[in-house]
């Protein structure tokens, strides 16, 4: 058994965007469905982050099936030039658990061209936050436009912070074409049931 | 002497950080000496990466690969395993073992897997001939029946590349300073020729400690660095952490 035996899923996406939020939330969702369940986070800065991201999941998964993976503050070059250190972790996951159906890897906070290395990832998700403003869609990075799945996230922001999720979904259908993305709001949990049934669709059941 | 393009080339693969094997990861204490404030500029960073050379990098890891190197060379798998139990047991902090031996496990699966794929699984690493020498390197560091550290490894892959064992050394050695500097360089205020003049001050010393152990046997295999171990068992515990050791 190694990472080549199991699903992988990478979450990536700008700093404070919502991806521990959106992980926060399907953890529980995919146990809930029965998955065996590991996460990987990248760039934990404190043992403080690290306490609270396993008390997070105490109750849901084994304690070794979360594990942080520090980058060597290169967020970018551990998800996509060199994700060695990532799929390191991943065979030790695999090496304690055969049964693991699924990984879920959260890059550390990066820029709009962060993308997954396809061995490291079967399927990644670009997680956006209206907050950061309803141009980063039309600013076509490859995150955005190379993603699997786009998710726009803090949709509630949206009116605190000038932000027209109408434009925003017009951008993002003209530079993303035929493939999808999901408005959240991880606050209140909305939108992240399809986000999960893109997941399952496009990886667990495929 | 004359170049072997091939050999030349796989030298420059080998010491350049484009190699995917996560040597951004390590930091081999340094992280821990920034966050104590142990380093203000780059002569402290010169005098402690010059200490690393001489105290580490040359009398353990430089003998470390070069024994390796001359195991593969003769097809003495025995001797290999021993020069890698003993950089176990001589590289005191657990996180300087842990980036070194996940390093190597990465250089094993890149450039040693390939050949392993062709030969047949060897069960018993003792029994290999010098053939499926890789091979059985490959498949005692994949079964965990030994370490697998990365100037171990990397002695076995430069010598199937056809590196001379000082040019394997010297490579190794670089890459070791260039991949500290970068670490510094991500952590601290180094300006990118302060950086560059550091690393020219202490080519002197890459070429001196190599030259110095490139002969050294298996039983001068040694380390004396007290306070980088101190720091990187620091580390371990450290409240704020990017990098793995």
């Amino acid at each position: 058994m190694g990472y080549r035996d199991v699903a992988k899923v990478g979450l990536g996406g700008p700093v404070g965007s919502g991806k521990t939020a959106l992980v926060k939330r399907l953890v529980p969702e995919l146990v809930a469905e029965g998955y065996e369940v590991g996460v990987i986070a990248n760039d934990i800065m404190t043992q403080e982050d690290a306490d609270v991201f396993r008390e997070s999941f105490a109750d849901l998964l084994p304690a070794d099936l979360v594990e942080g993976v520090e980058t060597g503050a290169c967020p970018h070059t551990g998800i996509r030039e060199d994700p060695s250190m990532n799929l390191a972790a991943i065979d030790e996951f695999t090496e304690r658990h055969p049964e693991l159906d699924v990984v879920l890897v959260e890059s550390g906070g990066d820029n709009l061209a962060a993308t997954f290395n396809p061995e490291l990832a079967d399927y990644f998700l670009f997680v956006i936050s209206v907050a950061e403003g309803e141009d980063i869609p039309r600013k076509r990075g490859p995150g955005v436009t190379q993603a699997d799945l786009l998710v726009v996230n803090k949709t509630d922001l949206a009116p605190h912070v000038d932000a027209d999720l109408e434009v925003i979904e017009a951008d993002a259908g003209d530079v993303r074409g035929e493939d999808p993305f999901v408005f959240t709001n991880c606050k209140d949990g909305s939108g992240v049931e399809e986000v999960l049934a893109h997941v399952e669709r496009e990886v667990l059941f495929a | 002497m004359e170049t072997d393009p091939d050999a030349f080339l796989t030298a420059l693969r080998l010491g350049d950080s484009f190699l995917p094997v996560g040597g951004y990861t390590a930091s081999y204490g340094l992280e821990q000496y920034l966050n104590e404030d142990r380093i203000d500029d780059g002569d402290d960073l010169r005098t402690l990466l010059d200490a690393y050379l001489r105290r580490v990098v040359g009398p353990c890891e430089t003998v470390a690969l070069a024994n390796a190197y001359e195991a593969r060379q003769n097809g003495d798998l025995g001797r290999l395993l021993a020069v890698d139990e003993r950089l176990h047991a001589v590289t005191m902090p657990r996180e300087f073992r842990e980036s070194s031996t996940k390093a190597g496990a990465k250089l094993c699966e890149l450039l040693l897997a390939d050949e392993r794929e062709e030969g047949e699984p060897v069960d018993d690493p003792a029994d290999a001939d010098c053939d499926g020498f890789a091979t059985a390197v490959a498949d005692a560091v994949d079964r965990g029946a030994t370490p697998g550290h990365y100037p171990v490894v990397f002695g076995v892959v430069a010598g199937d590349r056809g590196l001379s064992r000082l040019e394997a050394c010297l490579t190794h050695a670089y890459s070791f300073v260039t991949g500290l500097l970068g670490a510094a360089q991500r952590l601290g205020r180094f300006g990118h020729t302060e950086i560059q003049t550091v690393l020219a001050e202490l080519q002197s010393v890459i070429e001196a400690v190599c030259e110095r152990h490139v002969d050294d046997g298996i039983a001068a295999m040694t380390s004396f660095a007290p306070m980088a171990e101190i720091m990187g068992m620091r580390h371990e515990r450290a409240g704020r952490r990017l990098f793995m050791s």
